[in-house]
């Protein structure tokens, strides 16, 4: 795997897209509407070598097995201070290539009919452009560095997305708080990979590991180090206490949410989680943390959801909800089941948020549920599609959420965290409620606006994604049907993508564990929460309305996100703006006192001064000669009786000016 | 020549007394041509101050006399502007008497 015609395929991976990003910025003008062919090229020659990638370490394709890997210097400050910038693929990396690569191009073909005719267009592909590429990037990344370049700059590029309509005030302010709230996570995450290098002395992830494993890097800060990578994912992933911004940042195109939330921004906490996992395994108090995060921001964001009156929050609080599953599943040492779990949550959930914009692009660019209703029969595709994902999302046997969530919950219990357990599987009957509850209300029952009415299926650009997606969420979990199924096939996922011997023997996790009767009773709460979902929206809606007058309370609670705005308002916003505005005071008062008296002072000084000039060519003259003999005096004090004579001649001077003046 | 029998010092003295009574002069005298004068007076102080220099201090070669010879030079030509300067003030005001120019007045 060192030909440099290899190492140029993969290196083209990562750098077609940026190459896509200028030409889209710099030819944008020119390219107008065929910014999109420019762009959907690059993404599709990283698809196609990222399947060579992919090839290469199965082994499939000759002159490899195991890893792709190679880099070059970067950044060079002397000993145990060389930065590689370098490409590292293992198994699970080349599975995330190829799914980048692809949930890109689903969305970038898709992109092509629903910006159709925006007056930014060539910027909308540059957009997505450099953010495919930044976590290409990120996903090859051997080092925390790199990673981090790389993270941030998919951060740096989630802000133009999220602010890309910046004629709405929401939507700048969205893309601030996302990008406020990731500060917070990035500094963690620099502030544990600083920990990491100074403990070790490096900062590539092989690295770490074994330092860790020889025992360079002690305990305490081995787990500080990786509970402050968590809360960096915890930003990117928007986790639990970091999920903030995510309501907000619906701003951005539809498509580009799916984007977002399946392949990239969001799953780069969770990507990392992964990446670092032989290192993550090491801390038992670690791993302990990520699993209750991970459980608790499932349950927490599912309740969210419960509510929501945008069919588009659904989906993103859906999305923090599903991380929660995969962080629970890394944290209870079921690397292959949480992974899995990203894998077919990238094709669902892409697959939903295009069928958002679809609702959008069909109703006035509204995705409010309100205004929806009755579409069923106008928008057949889309319905039908809504309904797999639906089904996929809420882990209903045999779509593919069902063979991922269950492996997570499985490892949960298997594991002996009960508690952990329980949430996980009272988070699935809220999750098939929260989404055909969306369903519902927007396909079924009567229009509940005009444009409802009047709505018609998308065109046909864009029903090609969607379809392709659809077919993906029904089959795409057969790949990893574990063994324990009973079916004559092969758990082609959980062979290919494993944990290496050493985190094996670390976790005692079963890979391609089942059980018939949890999986069983997920699936009956996947079913009690649809049907709850059928009789509150559309058998008995009264009662649902009957609900949310009796408990106000608890429907408010919801609906405003546990009030966690309104805390972190109360706890960091509002100190922090009462700090700036006594700084500016202070600054005002204090400081801009001082230098306006100083030239007060000055000016004061100046107007005293001003009387010696006295415009007479004598008195300038005296204070030069009396100036050169001070500096006389001070240069020679040793002949001071010249000086003697010098200064009574110009005394007796100075009183004969005087005497006249 | 070192062994002269005017020794140096007197020349020195001789030299200070010169440039104060000059300095004393363009602090205190009203006349502008005066004045001019006692600024000729600091100059030749100085100049008589590199000409003994010259002569007492072997490893000198006599460059103090050159110097002298381009202060003289300076000298002449300053002499030649500032008279012309009094002239114009003259022109205008009727007076050389420098305590009655004083329009660079602060």
């Amino acid at each position: 795997m060192n030909t440099a015609g290899s190492q140029l395929i993969i290196a083209a991976i990562v750098g077609l897209p940026f190459m896509s990003f200028l030409a889209c910025v710099f030819l944008g003008r020119r390219l107008k509407e065929n910014a999109q062919y420019v762009s959907i090229l690059a993404v599709t020659i990283s698809l196609v070598f990222s399947v060579f990638a992919l090839l290469w370490v199965a082994g499939v394709l000759p002159a490899s097995g195991g890893q792709i890997s190679f880099s070059v210097p970067w950044i060079g400050l002397g000993e145990n201070a060389t930065f590689p910038m370098g490409v590292q693929i293992g198994h699970w990396t080349a599975v995330m290539l190829v799914i980048v690569c692809f949930v890109s191009l689903m969305v970038q073909l898709f992109s092509g009919g629903y910006m159709a005719g925006h007056p930014r267009f060539a910027w909308y592909y540059a957009v997505v452009s450099i953010f495919t590429g930044s976590m290409l990037g990120l996903v090859v990344s051997p080092n925390f560095i790199q990673a981090y370049f790389f993270w941030e700059l998919v951060g740096g590029t989630s802000y133009l997305i999220h602010g890309f309509y910046f004629e709405r005030p929401a939507a700048t302010y969205a893309a601030q708080k996302a990008f406020i709230v990731n500060r917070v996570a990035d500094a963690a995450l620099f502030i544990g990979i600083m920990v990491f290098w100074r403990e070790t002395g490096t900062t590539s992830f092989s690295g770490i590991a074994e330092a860790a494993k020889a025992g360079i890097i002690g305990q305490t800060a081995l787990t500080i180090g990786l509970l402050l990578v968590l809360l960096g994912a915890t930003g990117k992933s928007a986790q639990f206490p970091l999920h903030v911004w995510l309501s907000n940042a619906m701003q951005g195109p539809t498509p580009l949410s799916a984007l977002i939330h399946a392949a990239a921004m969001i799953v780069t906490g969770v990507y990392v989680i992964s990446r670092t996992y032989d290192i993550f395994v090491q801390s038992p108090t670690a791993m302990e943390v990520v699993a209750i995060v991970g459980a608790f921001t499932a349950f927490m964001a599912a309740t969210m959801a419960l509510v929501q009156k945008d069919i588009k929050q659904i989906i993103a609080y859906s999305t923090i909800s599903q991380f929660g599953y995969v962080m629970l599943g890394l944290g209870v040492g079921a690397f292959t089941a949480g992974v899995f779990h990203i894998y077919t949550h990238a094709l669902f959930k892409s697959l939903l948020f295009l069928l958002a914009a679809n609702l959008g692009y069909a109703v006035a660019g509204s995705s409010d549920m309100r205004v929806m209703g009755g579409l069923k029969s106008r928008m057949p595709v889309t319905y039908w599609a809504f309904v797999i994902a639906g089904l996929a999302l809420a882990g209903v046997f045999p779509f593919s959420g069902f063979w991922s969530k269950d492996a997570v919950i499985a490892a949960a219990y298997e594991g002996g965290h009960y508690v952990l357990f329980a949430l996980a599987l009272l988070t699935v009957g809220l999750t098939a409620f929260y989404i055909f509850r969306g369903i519902f209300i927007c396909f079924h029952g009567e229009p509940r606006s005009e444009d409802a009415r009047k709505a018609s299926e998308v065109p046909v650009i864009m029903r090609v994604p969607v379809v392709i997606l659809a077919f993906l969420s029904v089959v795409a979990g057969w790949v990893g049907i574990p063994k324990g199924f009973g079916l004559p096939v092969k758990d082609v996922f959980g062979d290919f993508v494993r944990p290496d011997r050493f985190v094996q023997s670390m976790t005692h996790a079963n890979p391609g564990l089942f059980s018939f009767v949890l999986a069983g009773i997920s699936v009956l709460f996947a079913l009690v929460g649809l049907w709850l979902a059928y009789v509150f929206v559309l058998a008995r809606p009264q009662w649902a309305e009957a609900l949310g007058r009796r408990l106000p309370v608890v429907h408010d609670f919801l609906l405003n996100g546990w009030y966690f705005d309104l805390c972190y308002d109360r706890l960091f916003v509002r100190p922090a703006k009462a700090l700036g505005r006594a700084v500016r005071d202070f600054d005002l008062r204090e400081v801009g006192g001082l230098v306006s008296g100083f030239g007060r002072g000055a000016g004061w000084a100046g107007e005293k001064l001003r009387s010696l000039q006295t415009g007479g060519a004598q008195n300038y003259a005296l204070f030069i000669l009396f100036g050169a003999f001070a500096v006389a005096v001070l240069a020679s004090a040793q002949y001071s009786f010249i000086a003697v004579i010098v200064l009574v001649a110009f005394g007796l001077a100075a009183a004969a000016v005087g005497s006249r003046l | 020549m070192s062994e002269g029998v005017i020794p140096l010092q007197a020349y020195l003295i001789v030299a200070a007394l010169m440039f104060a009574l000059g300095a004393w002069g363009v602090t205190i005298r009203r006349n502008a041509i005066v004045v001019f004068m006692c600024v000729e007076l600091m100059i030749n102080a100085v100049n008589l101050t590199l000409v003994a220099f010259s002569d007492y201090l072997p490893k000198a070669h006599g460059a103090g006399s050159g110097y002298a010879v381009v202060v003289i030079a300076i000298a002449a030509a300053e002499v030649a502007v500032g008279l012309a300067i009094v002239i114009a003030v003259f022109r205008t005001r009727r007076t050389v008497n420098i305590d009655e120019i004083d329009s660079m007045k602060g």
